[in-house]
């Protein structure tokens, strides 16, 4: 019978084993698939851009559609000096998105012929969620100063209950890089093991009933589709939701205390 | 689009917005609808989820933080875990209030 482990495809495999001080750092699926993400975000956008059409032809609206979607996204949540880290926000989040859209593949032809979801991995999603967070501490404290603490100090609250609101005020900032990565990664991962989970009733009515389960398998083979489509939505939507989160939090490092 | 070289003459100008009108009638059709489907009450859930589960964590954290270095244990988990359930129901306020917001904005 196949395999039909549903959490198998998040294995991390070393591809170029690498040692340097006491430390792993191989070279993995992980790896290999974070390098395509990079390499083919920027060959496709090359590409697209490269006629450089005032009438853009079908790759190259679909570039500018982006860069549009993310630059609205960025002004109408965090102002029009937001502006800055459209960079920043536009890597994050294409980053993500074609991240997400490289772990649809089922079979891919990579390292152990299977496709790797990097966002699927706490590591990853902490990581980038720790950048969006740093960055907002230091570019806030840089540009604002003492009066970036506003931002823990909400305004109208009786001096008594202050020092309480504030500490709340400041857990709550604290624990914004968990939500913002765990979120990521909790619907990557739980939406990959449901397709696998139920792609692999097929395959074990298949293998168990005989030609009964071929016939009951299309039930499972149903949902396995519809469960497709739904993940697709889903990587978009989560490149989205994470975008648009950075942009938020990105306007109380421009405006702190409002 | 300067309007200068306008002229009431000018045959394309009456071509142009005819041909806008039409593009402008297949965008609205097209128009993608303020479906709240797309924000599955799976999507909600994870929101919520993440946002309360950080709350306490981070509360109970640093109060366990302080327990270990100042030795005051329990009571530093204790408020911590406290006030971590403050700020995550905190968390879950602000989110509900950006997506009441935001599907209001449709």
């Amino acid at each position: 019978m196949a395999d039909t482990n549903p959490i198998k495809q998040f294995e991390v495999h070393e591809l170029v084993p690498f040692e340097a001080f006491g430390l792993n750092l191989a070279f993995t699926n992980s790896s290999f698939f974070m390098m395509l993400t990079t390499v083919l975000t920027v060959l496709l956008f090359t590409l697209a851009m490269s006629s450089r059409a005032l009438v853009p032809n079908r790759a190259q609206s679909v570039a500018e559609i982006i860069y549009g979607f993310v630059a609205d996204m960025l002004r109408s949540t965090a102002g029009p000096d937001a502006l800055r880290f459209f960079p920043f926000v536009f890597t994050l989040f294409i980053f993500i998105l074609v991240a997400n859209m490289l772990g649809m593949f089922p079979y891919f032809p990579g390292p152990g012929l299977h496709s790797f979801t990097i966002t699927s991995h706490l590591i990853v999603t902490v990581a980038l969620a720790m950048l969006v967070w740093l960055t907002v501490i230091i570019y806030g404290v840089f540009k604002n100063g003492p009066k970036f603490l506003k931002l823990f100090v909400p305004s109208g609250v009786p001096g008594y209950i202050l020092p309480f609101v504030s500490l709340i005020e400041v857990i709550s900032f604290i624990s914004r890089p968990i939500s913002h990565s765990v979120r990521l990664f909790a619907n990557m991962l739980a939406g990959h093991i449901l397709l696998k989970v139920f792609a692999g009733f097929i395959v074990m009515l298949g293998a168990g009933l005989g030609v009964g389960g071929y016939v009951l398998g299309i039930a499972p083979f149903a949902m396995t589709l519809g469960l497709t489509a739904l993940e697709f939505l889903v990587a978009f939507l989560q490149a989205y939701v994470f975008a648009i989160l950075t942009c938020i939090y990105l306007s109380d490092a421009l405006h702190p205390g409002h | 689009m300067s309007r200068k070289d306008e002229s009431p003459r000018d045959p394309s100008k009456a071509d142009l917005d005819s041909l806008q009108q039409r593009i402008d009638a297949r965008r609205e059709k097209y128009r993608p609808k303020p479906d709240n489907a797309q924000r599955s009450a799976w999507q909600l859930g994870m929101r919520y989820g993440s946002e309360f589960f950080g709350g306490v964590l981070v509360g109970g954290g640093l109060g366990f933080a302080l327990d270990h270095f100042a030795g005051i244990s329990p009571w530093g988990l204790i408020a911590g875990t406290m006030f971590g359930f403050a700020a995550g129901t905190l968390n879950v306020v602000r989110a509900a209030q950006e997506i009441s917001s935001e599907s209001q904005e449709r």
